[in-house]
């Protein structure tokens, strides 16, 4: 469980999804950002072998946090799949958002340098994991 | 705009050109670059092989690893110019007491991105390292052209040798042994006093210089592949790779090799 009343204060619903349940949809579109409560979820991302497991996140762990970068127009750069029951949580993106939009210019340069090598490095690994590299 | 009220150094710009190093992998530092014009490669270390994880470019930040992950404080990559590159130098102090008042959410995601980043550039460098041994294993066996004609044999020698790290000063120069020398690189027997000036680990790169017994120089450089313990207490055997050497050097010892 979850104990960080920081996170808590943000979440605005609750989802539950069963074992292989696709959260979020590689190419899709969508602007929530999620925390895993309870549970487990797996990164996966298509390359030209198949899908590539990347990563797998656990509670506390925040995903979709790539929206971010582009609001509105974000399309999810991976897959996110339930890797057995989850319940997660969706976060109010947009008070997110606007606490983002608040930072000074460096900090968002920051932050959005970090969010932007993420994605970056995440594709070249699906690539190279595919052997496509 | 209040004077004297902000006693925190000011924001400077420094240039770089292509080529140069703008931070380098396991120093200490904790200021933050962003970068106003060029390219900028980020590369991380593993083993012999350097990995190049990232290019950056104008309005995108260099060093906000070590800024997000205080704890510790070491770089976890070098940040190489590619091109003439300006940056403007952010002291992380001035950035620091902004980050302290930032929403915790932010911080929380900025962790949590930070976190994943850590894990995906390992993940990448575990996987070129083993993209770059697949490669050298199948060019193995290959023979350089006019090279083929001729064999050449490892032989037995114990000559001298002197050796330092590849990028460290040169009065850190060390000597040992060697016992035998072939093309492909030289084994080589040191002191164990040795290893505690820098890490001889495998993979470590060394520039080495030896006189061969009929009296013409070698020079290059070789990295180090594999390390055990010499029959003679406290000393260690070396066996080095060459990677680099001169035409010349090239020459004098597959001279000095022909049968």
């Amino acid at each position: 469980m979850i104990e960080d009343h920081l996170l808590l204060g943000y979440i605005a619903s609750e989802e539950t999804y069963e074992d292989r349940t696709v959260i979020i949809e590689e190419g899709s579109k969508g602007e929530w950002i999620f925390v895993v409560l309870e549970g487990r979820v797996k990164v996966k991302k298509k390359t030209e072998k198949g899908k590539v497991t990347l990563d797998t996140l656990k509670e506390g762990d925040i995903f979709g946090e790539m929206v971010l970068l582009e609001q509105r127009k974000g399309v999810r750069t991976a897959s996110v799949v339930a890797d057995g029951r989850v319940r997660v949580g969706v976060l109010d993106t947009q008070r997110v958002v606007r606490d983002y939009e608040s930072l000074s210019p460096q900090l968002k340069d920051l932050i959005r340098t970090l969010i932007v090598r993420l994605k970056e490095t995440t594709a070249r690994v699906s690539a190279m994991a595919a052997g496509a590299d | 705009m209040s004077h004297g009220k902000d006693s925190l150094p000011p924001i400077i710009r420094l240039q770089y050109r292509s080529g140069d190093l703008i931070i380098k992998e396991g120093d200490y530092g904790i200021s933050i670059y962003k970068i106003l014009r060029g390219r900028v490669g980020i590369y991380s270390q593993s083993g012999d092989t350097e990995v190049k994880l990232a290019t950056l470019g104008p309005g995108q930040v260099v060093g906000e690893m070590t800024f997000l992950g205080r704890a510790k404080e070491r770089r976890s990559a070098s940040a190489r110019a590619l091109e003439d590159v300006e940056v403007e130098v952010w002291h992380p102090e001035r950035l620091a007491r902004e980050y302290e008042e930032m929403p915790p959410i932010l911080k929380y995601i900025a962790n949590q991105a930070l976190k994943r980043l850590v894990r995906m550039n390992k993940l990448l460098t575990k996987l070129s390292a083993r993209k770059e041994a697949a490669k050298r294993e199948a060019g193995r066996g290959r023979v350089e052209p006019g090279e083929s004609q001729r064999q050449f044999y490892r032989k037995e020698i114990d000559r001298p040798f002197e050796y330092r790290p590849l990028d460290g000063p040169s009065h850190v120069t060390l000597t040992g042994q060697v016992k035998d020398i072939s093309l492909g690189g030289v084994g080589a027997v040191v002191s164990s006093r040795n290893t505690k000036v820098f890490p001889h680990e495998r993979g470590e790169e060394v520039r080495l210089h030896l006189v061969l017994p009929d009296g013409k120089e070698i020079e290059g450089r070789a990295k180090i592949v594999s390390i055990r313990r010499d029959k003679t207490p406290g000393r260690v055997f070396l066996g080095l790779n060459f990677t680099d050497m001169t035409y010349e050097s090239k020459k004098r010892l597959g001279f000095f090799l022909m049968p």
